[in-house]
């Protein structure tokens, strides 16, 4: 009888691993066959990896780009649906020896930089990050500084972005309350809080900003809840706000349905702002509407410079590449034409960032 | 709160002053105990300015909140009823998110529904192969489901979804939301397409103390309420005269406590565990489809974020009895949608919860039981205290407000939660000692 249990768990574990291993989605178009050729690229995705119609699609669009113009081999590599396996995935690209490696992602920081080198976290001196170990191989980790000199760091100004979302949403908004979703209380979307507060504040310094974020540190749901995104709308337009901007990644689509909803039980028009790529493009077209304007993220053209650097044998590593609103690394969608009218108005407000008239604070 | 009253109904009150007799009924004792709770609610929320603590919209988000949560736990009470333990609840609705999303994507809501509970039994009936017929260890089975699922869940994304416009291996398309019920007069719904006045909503606008909060409680169940929600609630019901009024309930469960017996008197006890466990595999995967077509209108992979775990919780805390695990799920959906819709409203619930449980303690007191009131004192004073001395809760501790609170309950009701006597045990037929 012990036999007849055992076979049966075996039998259960081996249609498990069957089933876990069976990911990846679109294909990439200049896979390597196991032979890394001169240039070779491996791409370690976030959570969500191809696919995920945000962020990781955006550094996929960039790899594509690459291998459709040059004489390019990649690898990519995404983790479980937990991401415990991130680490995991960018030793064996770094192993594989491809000599340019890039993690999506703000959650691989102190993968790529170790442990050791975050204050925080300082107890575990043992802990080395990835690029140390591999320290004759070049690193460019998407939403992070550089931690040494094989890592490019590259950084969004997300703050400048959210400043012009926020003052479009204070000119256009009628009830002079406006609301902030936060996927995870993290700096990174702090930032988004911080620009899009004071992008409110420039425009009608007595307009109301309610902030709200879906879960803590380190609990990651937030940014994949719809549910939960939906009802902190929900809660938003119920105290009076007619625009909601959010940072909360899949749980945004929470959002689009809580604006619909509203306008259509109300007959009064809500907006939402979307974030990251023009999201007006990816979501249904009954959601399309009620998008004011997106503020974008260009993770494609960040990936694309310097995937081109690496290609062009430039010496880039060492160094943290800020894209901001001077090079258009951010900005806001004008798809939908809902913004159309103000927008001399945002890119004058966009002109004074720049050029340091206004300086846009990034912690709130 | 209510179970806390419901464990407490089953023990004679033998330390002690006796109830005074206009206490002996139970309903009129619910009653009383909720009335207090929203008054001072209301009181709280009016002192403090966290006008969320009592406001329809809260009540609505936490009936919402507390649907998935329920029905994992509903479907946990079948399989633990007929002894055998489901940690695989939440890869049951991880299943029901799925299918769920893809059938109402395909065919419209309602048949999500059905392929919901499809998608969920069938991981059910994984879990009872493995644990029914093979005697695989409970636990161990239920863990490869929650794996399995996701896995497999992400799986059929990459093979259906592909190049599906606004789908990917991480979401599926969008699903056409399920109608929603609002009750004429009472809470502004349309009467042979004349919108009625909505009575509740203009009370709750009054800000009268207790009235309006009351309203608000009503309104937030009468007002803009999805259609599976009412498919949901009467589950519970359904479940209790299910399992405890018919000859299949009184079988089932017999099967949980003591299967030999159940066996000798002609029950076929392999059969009926696996009617309990692939229903609670369905109940799961119902929990999920509500998650996709009422809560989110969109399929997420991971979107569950451990819900079935939180069902699992609010039926260890409901006793294995329906109710209670509506209870509990009540409580985990009011502490999410308080949490979501204004964080700073948590902080004003430290101050009801001191106060709640200082008013227990001097009922304690007054019962005679010092030492317990003593204790139950101490925490009240603590709650006060750190209302009174901090300005808000640290972040990190609001998401932990519905665990203390199920913590707090569960240890100061009197212990006598009992599980099924053979729940988790291996039955083997004819094995009888």
């Amino acid at each position: 009888m012990l036999k007849r249990t055992r076979a049966g768990l075996a039998g259960l574990a081996v249609f498990t691993l069957v089933a876990a291993a069976c990911g990846g989605g679109a294909e990439l178009t200049c896979e390597s066959d196991g032979d890394v050729g001169d240039v070779g690229i491996g791409l370690a995705y976030d959570i969500g990896g191809r696919g995920d119609q945000s962020f990781n699609d955006l550094a996929a669009a960039a790899l594509d780009k690459a291998c459709s113009e040059g004489n390019v081999t990649a690898q990519e590599l995404e983790p479980a649906a937990g991401g415990e396996n991130r680490e995991e995935n960018l030793r064996l690209l770094a192993e594989e020896g491809y000599g340019f490696l890039v993690p999506v992602g703000f959650a691989y920081q102190d993968i790529v930089g170790g442990i050791a080198d975050n204050p925080d976290t300082a107890e575990d001196e043992s802990k080395t990050g990835v690029a140390e170990d591999f320290p004759n191989q070049l690193f460019a980790i998407v939403d992070g500084p550089s931690s040494g000199s094989n890592v490019v760091g590259i950084v969004f100004a997300e703050h400048e972005g959210s400043f012009l979302v926020g003052a479009a949403a204070a000119v256009k908004s009628e009830t002079n309350t406006i609301g902030f979703i936060g996927g995870v209380n993290v700096p990174l979307i702090q930032k988004f809080q911080a620009g899009f507060e004071a992008g409110v504040a420039h425009i009608n310094p007595d307009a109301e900003v309610i902030v709200q974020y879906l879960t803590e540190p380190p609990d990651f749901t937030g940014f994949n809840d719809p549910a939960k995104g939906k009802e902190a709308a929900v809660g938003m337009y119920d105290r009076g706000a007619d625009i909601v901007f959010h940072a909360a990644g899949g749980s945004g689509g929470g959002l689009f349905e809580a604006a619909k909803e509203r306008s259509d039980a109300t007959g009064s028009k809500v907006w939402a702002i979307g974030v990251d790529s023009d999201q007006i493009n990816i979501v249904d077209d009954d959601l399309k509407p009620y998008i004011l304007t997106s503020m974008v993220k260009r993770v494609d053209v960040a990936v694309g410079q310097v995937i081109d650097s690496y290609v062009a044998g430039e010496s880039i590593g060492g160094q943290t590449l800020a894209f901001d609103l001077s090079v258009d690394g951010v900005g806001y969608s004008t798809t939908g034409n809902n913004v159309d009218d103000i927008s001399a108005q945002l890119d004058d407000l966009k002109a004074q960032i720049i050029s340091g008239a206004i300086v846009v604070p990034d912690t709130p | 709160m209510s179970t806390a009253r419901d464990v407490a109904e089953q023990i004679p009150p033998d330390r002690g002053r006796p109830l005074p007799d206009l206490l002996h009924d139970r309903r009129l004792r619910l009653l009383l105990l909720a009335s207090a709770v929203l008054l001072l609610g209301g009181v709280v929320a009016r002192a403090t300015s966290a006008q969320e603590l009592t406001s329809s919209g809260t009540f609505g988000a936490a009936f919402r909140f507390a649907m998935p949560v329920m029905l994992a736990g509903l479907g946990g009470l079948y399989a633990e009823r007929s002894g055998v333990i489901n940690i695989g609840l939440e890869g049951m609705m991880i299943a029901g998110t799925w299918f769920g999303a893809w059938g109402g994507w395909q065919f419209g809501p309602w048949y999500g529904v059905l392929f919901g509970v499809l998608g969920g039994a069938l991981f059910g009936l994984i879990h009872a192969i493995a644990t029914v017929t093979f005697a695989v260890d409970h636990i161990v089975s239920g863990v490869a489901i929650n794996a399995l699922a996701l896995g497999g869940m992400r799986f059929l994304s990459t093979v259906v979804y592909d190049n599906v416009p606004g789908a990917g291996v991480t979401q599926s398309p969008r699903t056409a939301p399920i109608d929603t019920l609002s009750i004429p007069f009472l809470s502004g719904g349309d009467l042979f397409g004349w919108r009625s006045p909505d009575m509740l909503g203009w009370i709750e606008d009054r800000s009268w103390v207790f009235l309006s909060d009351a309203a608000a409680v009503v309104s937030g169940v009468t007002k803009g309420v999805s259609w599976l929600t009412l498919v949901a609630l009467a589950l519970v019901p359904l479940s209790w005269w299910l399992l405890w009024r018919t000859p299949w309930g009184l079988r089932l469960r017999s099967c949980g406590e003591n299967p030999y017996a159940a066996e000798s008197l002609g029950v076929n006890v392999l059969r009926m565990k696996y009617y309990a466990v692939v229903t609670s595999g369905g109940l799961a995967g119902l929990g999920g489809a509500y998650l996709v077509l009422v809560q989110a209108g969109i399929y997420r992979e991971a979107q569950t974020a451990g819900r079935g775990f939180i069902g699992l919780a609010a039926m260890l805390f409901g006793n294995y009895q329906p109710t209670g695990v509506l209870g509990g799920a009540a409580l985990f959906g009011f502490a999410d949608a308080l949490r979501i819709r204004q964080t700073s409203a948590v902080h004003a619930l430290l101050l009801l919860v001191g106060i709640l449980l200082a008013m227990f303690a001097l009922w304690t007191v007054y019962r005679l039981q010092l030492q317990r009131g003593l204790a139950i004192a101490a925490f009240a004073v603590g709650f006060i205290l750190w209302f009174a001395l901090t300005d808000d809760v640290p972040p990190e501790f609001v998401p932990m407000t519905p665990y203390v609170v199920t913590l707090l309950v569960l240890s100061l009701a009197s212990q006598r939660l009992r599980m099924p006597a053979a729940d988790g045990l291996r039955y083997r037929k004819g094995e009888a000692v």
